[in-house]
């Protein structure tokens, strides 16, 4: 028999650990070396098993909570949904359930409870907001220090570890109940606006916020000037309040860590 | 001025043979012995500053951009030499390496500056899947020259030596046609790269493939071997895995015994993955391996900490 080339014996033992069908078993299995007092059976039954529960283990460990939502039986059956679906193509294990969310939104059961992707959505930003790069805040003073002429042109800029997230569902609140061992809400349908965080003593952080903050952030994200953020409140607010409520902004996003200390951007 | 830069990071202490015995000088490079940090100890780690020779960290738990376990991390480095140890690197596997993953290696080599980086003689996926696991090669020919050719590039690109170590494992492929050992030793001599010999991994294969683990020991040549691992396993009767979740067993304290009777002194560590007890229990192991290796080779004292650049 001429021998098997290594690409082929690998893609060969891959093949039998991501797929469960009996003819895939065959051909790895007629690969291994029958010897001692273990089947090969037993052999390879040790790597598929070490395959599936170390994956399982990495999605327990980021989603917590939304385990306690699900239960073991939905969680199971979400884990194994999970890895028919999108088999890691990733060095690290910290980024195999990034499409989570996206699998629960497009696979029954549970696309139709939109409030269990959200959950999941949620769980990965937190590990965003957890382990993002390192960088100096901005402070009161360096807000201070600002001559009066550059105010216009000045573009803030946001903490890497800042996160935005658009929910349709109680789900942060679903997220904090259980998270407090405590029975949530029913899962409705609620309009909500989040900002995630990792603040000055290095914990992550989140607390709801208005569609008008949610919408300047957004805008300061995408290049806009303190003009243009103004500008934007005059939609809402008299001309003399504008820059008002806008520094407003500002101080608080200095109080929570979010501006970086980077000088903004001068036009 | 480049001593300024890393001042501050500790360097490994030196050893000397107590003058009162007789016995084997350790080598330039023993860093004495030390433990596998994990994220459970890192507060307990700074605030009591254990009498530990150095640690080792899992590479791939570092390569993230910022964050509090990195700024820990970095804290205690500046306190204790360390090691980094990988997962990822794939020596064996038939895709292409992975560049990236290098890349992001070297960013962090240049932050820890260990005194060595290590991963595995396996390979974990092939065409864009990854296993997560490390899955054995078979031993032949093909194997040997491409995984050569593979250290021979890692090292290039690092600008040093790498170590790589066994795994348990439990299939051998029809395709293998030397042992694990053979193979293992013909990588170190022909690509230059350093074994880390896991000494419970050996025992693991030995129950499960039915060799001797001594044959294991000799088949491995004494200048290749820069550290030891020691770890715990499960045993399921006719068969063992390799689970890294318990305490060293007896027949691997008796097997690192006389790793160290062929070996002399190596950089010995305890590496609990799983479980992970109270930093105190973990270090009262490495006190066992410590006085293992002062009864089979003599006591040694331990000096003052090196300066890294005088």
């Amino acid at each position: 028999m001429d021998k098997l080339p290594l690409a082929s014996l690998q893609q060969k033992m891959i093949n039998y650990l991501v797929d469960d069908d009996p003819i895939v078993t065959t051909t790895i299995m007629e690969q291994i070396k029958d010897h001692g007092s273990i089947t090969r059976e037993v052999r390879l039954h040790i790597y598929k098993n070490a395959y599936q529960a170390r994956l399982k283990e990495t999605i327990e460990n980021d989603h917590e909570i939304l385990g306690f939502y699900l239960g073991d039986d939905l969680f199971d059956q979400m884990v194994l949904g999970y890895l028919n679906a999108y088999p890691s193509d990733n060095t690290s294990l910290r980024h195999f359930a990034d499409k989570l969310p996206l699998f629960l939104a497009n696979y029954a059961p549970f696309k139709d409870h939109p409030i269990i992707s959200e959950l999941a959505h949620f769980e990965r930003l937190l590990m965003v907001a957890f382990d993002a790069a390192d960088a100096e805040r901005f402070t009161r003073n360096l807000l201070a220090n600002i001559p009066p002429e550059q105010w216009p042109d000045l573009v803030f800029r946001f903490h890497p570890s800042v996160q935005l997230a658009r929910f349709q569902y109680n789900s942060v609140e679903t997220w904090q109940a259980l998270k407090q061992e405590q029975a949530p809400e029913p899962a409705k349908e609620q309009h909500s606006d989040w900002l995630l965080w990792r603040n000055n003593d290095r914990l992550t952080q989140f607390r709801s916020m208005p569609e008008q903050e949610y919408n300047l952030i957004n805008m300061i994200l995408n290049g806009a000037s303190f003009t243009a953020l103004c500008d934007f409140l005059l939609e809402e607010v008299s001309e003399e309040q504008a820059s008002q409520v806008a520094l407003n902004y500002l101080l608080k996003w200095i109080d929570d860590g979010i501006l970086i200390k980077r000088v903004p951007i001068q036009k | 001025m480049v001593h300024n830069l890393i001042k501050h990071q500790a360097s490994a202490r030196e050893y000397a043979l107590s003058s009162a015995v007789k016995g084997i000088v350790p080598p330039d490079d023993f860093l004495g012995f030390g433990l596998g940090l994990r994220t459970d100890h890192f507060q307990d780690v700074l605030s009591t500053k254990p009498d530990i020779d150095w640690f080792e960290v899992v590479s791939e738990n570092f390569m993230v951009d910022g964050g509090k376990p990195k700024h820990y991390l970095h804290a205690i480095r500046e306190l204790y030499p360390m090691v980094m140890h990988g997962v990822s690197l794939s020596i064996g596997s038939t895709d292409p390496l992975n560049m990236q993953y290098l890349r992001q290696l070297k960013v962090l080599v240049n932050e820890l500056q260990p005194q060595w980086i290590s991963d595995h003689l396996c390979w974990t996926g092939v065409n864009q899947t990854n296993s997560h696991d490390l899955l054995p090669l078979p031993y032949n020919e093909e194997a040997l020259n491409h995984v050569c050719d593979r250290v021979d590039q890692v090292q290039n690109f690092l600008g040093r030596p790498i170590l790589l170590e066994n795994l348990s494992s439990y299939i051998t492929y029809k395709e293998s046609e030397m042992s694990e050992w053979e193979f293992f030793n013909k990588v170190a001599r022909q690509s230059g790269c350093n074994i880390l010999l896991d000494i419970n991994n050996i025992y693991v294969s030995a129950r499960n493939h039915e060799f001797k683990p001594q044959d294991y020991l000799e088949g491995i040549d004494k200048d290749k071997v820069k550290q030891f691992h020691l770890a715990g396993h499960t045993d399921y009767g006719n068969y063992v895995i390799d689970t890294h979740d318990h305490p060293v067993a007896d027949p691997v304290w008796a097997l690192y015994k006389q790793a160290l009777e062929r070996f002399g002194w190596v950089s010995t560590m305890i590496e609990r993955d799983d479980n992970i007890p109270p930093l105190a229990e973990l270090l009262a192991e490495v006190d066992i391996a410590r006085n293992i290796a002062y009864d089979t080779l003599g006591q040694l004292e331990r000096l003052k900490q090196r300066e890294i650049v005088t």
